[in-house]
């Protein structure tokens, strides 16, 4: 078995529990059918490009994209208990380059994040089946947003863990940062009609690129917004990769 | 054959110079020592000679391959067990020793019987299927060791593998290492527990301030280093007898309670019969009389405290 499967194998087991999983299911459940009902008072129906959007349908969709990004908090988290726990010198002192931890960590985040995305259109289909349009651009536009998102996002997450010491540190700016990638995006309501300041930094907000492109995907609408959206979640993706990989390989031992 | 082939090994941070150019050979299917006060560069080396992090100057040479050049071949062939715990909190012992075999590539079924092994050597198996985190601090010290032996390995690195053991896993530790020697396995173990040294290591090499100062057997540093023996007297009543002794040539007073005297020499036979005399001539009488060897931990505190001067 290759280095990196091993590896991956290692971070699934570590990483998921029962808890884990039901929590990672119920929690945008939680969202799609009580946030998604009870604001359908308040938003009814929600413009997406050359259609119009039940709300429950359109939070369904967001959901997605908030799924991928909680669920590659994982990363981080291994980083984080790997150097808190000792398992990362350890690992390092093994048959393994410090090349192939970072690798497995991406490949951990996108199965994770790939299979969060499934459960997530599983559960939140019904309510969204009805406007969904399958073309040729629908998968392959939903599993790239999958991938990027959760790399930039589990990059985030690994560069934070790389930079603080203490656990308390760790899980303040990790869940400052996430409240404000979750809140200040189109995930939960759209940027039209949104104070233009607010409607401003939802596009400093790499989740709304995520969720616009799952979204572009799944309701097969595709403009030049969402080609922009592609390029800058891509290249997003790769930089902060890039960046993670540098500052984990430089961690004194 | 050698093992381990250090030659002027050196580690700086910044101004501060943590190892500084030593030399080490280190043999197959030997158990080596590597001694040291705190600081003294010991965790260092470990380092440099795992891999983990690459000196700033000299050659290594591990198992018969450039550790400069060559890391992750080395990495392959040997086990280490790091000073610091490692463990995954979420696993429980039984999980963890499999898991770990798994990254090393054991094959499943020869995973399934040396985690049966290893969890009734290391007295794990009441516990295995507690997890990690619900562990004490000597438990999980044992199924981190007991983890590396999961693997096959040519060379094996325990940094002080016994912190936190109580005596008899201790023992049993040792003695399951022991048992490793035998089969052909070579180990470079540190220790602050002079008599684990003693029990364990067949050469030992002393290491203070960056730099190795002295090497060789047990036996033999005790040889060049603990030549001088410890006579203790104990005497029926109360004298001062420290003056009385002063006049005796290679005899130096150590403690003096005037009840209890002990004093060091090199000399110790003539040295002790000189003392008999001076009490036996000033009507002293000696209710008790010992003389002890040099134990490699005097040894060890006078190398490092001369080291020092």
């Amino acid at each position: 078995m290759h280095e990196i499967i091993r590896l991956v194998n290692r971070n699934l087991t570590i990483s998921l529990n029962m808890g884990f999983v039901i929590w990672q299911i119920i929690f945008p459940l939680i969202y799609i059918f009580v946030a998604g009902f009870a604001y359908t008072a308040l938003i009814h129906q929600v413009p997406f490009g050359n259609k119009t959007l039940d709300y429950p349908a359109f939070i369904a969709t967001g959901m997605i994209g908030f799924n991928i990004m909680n669920s590659t908090l994982i990363s981080g988290i291994i980083i984080w208990n790997d150097r808190r726990h000792g398992m990362f010198e350890q690992i390092l002192v093994g048959p393994f380059t410090r090349a192939q931890y970072i690798l497995s960590n991406v490949y951990t985040i996108g199965i994770i994040g790939l299979v969060s995305a499934a459960m997530i259109t599983a559960v939140g289909y019904p309510l969204f089946f009805k406007q969904v349009e399958f073309n040729a651009l629908t998968i392959p536009l939903v599993v790239f947003a999958s991938i990027s998102g959760s790399i930039l996002f589990g990059s985030i997450a690994s560069i934070i863990s790389t930079r603080l010491k203490s656990s308390e540190g760790f899980n303040v700016v990790i869940n400052t940062v996430f409240l404000f990638f979750a809140f200040v995006s189109t995930a939960f309501y759209p940027a039209q009609g949104a104070p233009p300041i607010l409607s401003t930094a939802f596009y400093f907000n790499p989740l709304t690129y995520l969720v616009d492109i799952v979204r572009a995907g799944i309701f097969g609408y595709f403009n030049g917004l969402v080609a922009t959206e592609m390029v800058i979640l891509g290249v997003g993706a790769v930089v902060l990769f890039l960046v993670a990989t540098k500052l984990l390989s430089k961690l004194e031992l | 054959m050698y093992c381990i082939e250090v030659k002027s090994l050196s580690k700086s941070y910044g101004d501060f110079v943590a190892v500084d150019g030593i030399d080490l050979k280190v043999e197959q299917g030997k158990i080596f020592g590597f001694l040291g006060p705190n600081g003294a560069g010991k965790t260092t080396t470990m380092k440099m000679l795992t891999t983990l992090i690459p000196p700033n100057g000299g050659e290594m040479n591990i198992l018969g391959i450039d550790g400069i050049k060559s890391p992750l071949e080395i990495r392959k062939k040997i086990g280490v067990v790091l000073q610091q715990p490692s463990y995954e909190p979420t696993l429980s012992v039984e999980k963890s020793l499999e898991k770990y075999g798994m990254m090393w590539n054991v094959e499943k079924k020869i995973r399934k019987d040396r985690v049966e092994e290893l969890l009734f050597a290391f007295d794990l198996a009441d516990i295995r299927k507690k997890k990690n985190d619900d562990l004490s601090i000597g438990q999980r010290r044992r199924v981190q060791v007991a983890r590396e032996f999961m693997h096959d390995m040519e060379l094996l690195f325990l940094d002080e593998p016994t912190v936190g053991l109580d005596p008899s896993a201790r023992r049993g530790l040792l003695d399951y290492v022991k048992g490793k020697v035998k089969d052909g396995l070579t180990i470079f173990f540190t220790t602050h527990i002079l008599e684990e040294a003693e029990y364990l290591c067949d050469d030992i090499a002393i290491i203070n301030r960056g730099k190795i100062i002295a090497v060789d057997t047990p036996g033999e540093l005790k040889n060049k280093f603990g030549r001088e023996k410890t006579i203790k007297i104990h005497i029926s009543e109360q004298k001062e007898i420290s003056s009385l002794l002063s006049c005796i040539p290679d005899c130096t007073i150590e403690y003096d309670s005037g009840v209890v005297i002990t004093v060091r020499s090199s000399q110790s036979e003539q040295v002790l019969q000189d003392i008999l005399k001076i009490l036996a001539s000033n009507h002293i009488p000696v209710e008790d009389l010992s003389v002890v060897p040099t134990s490699l931990e005097e040894i060890f505190l006078s190398v490092v405290k001369n080291s020092n001067a």
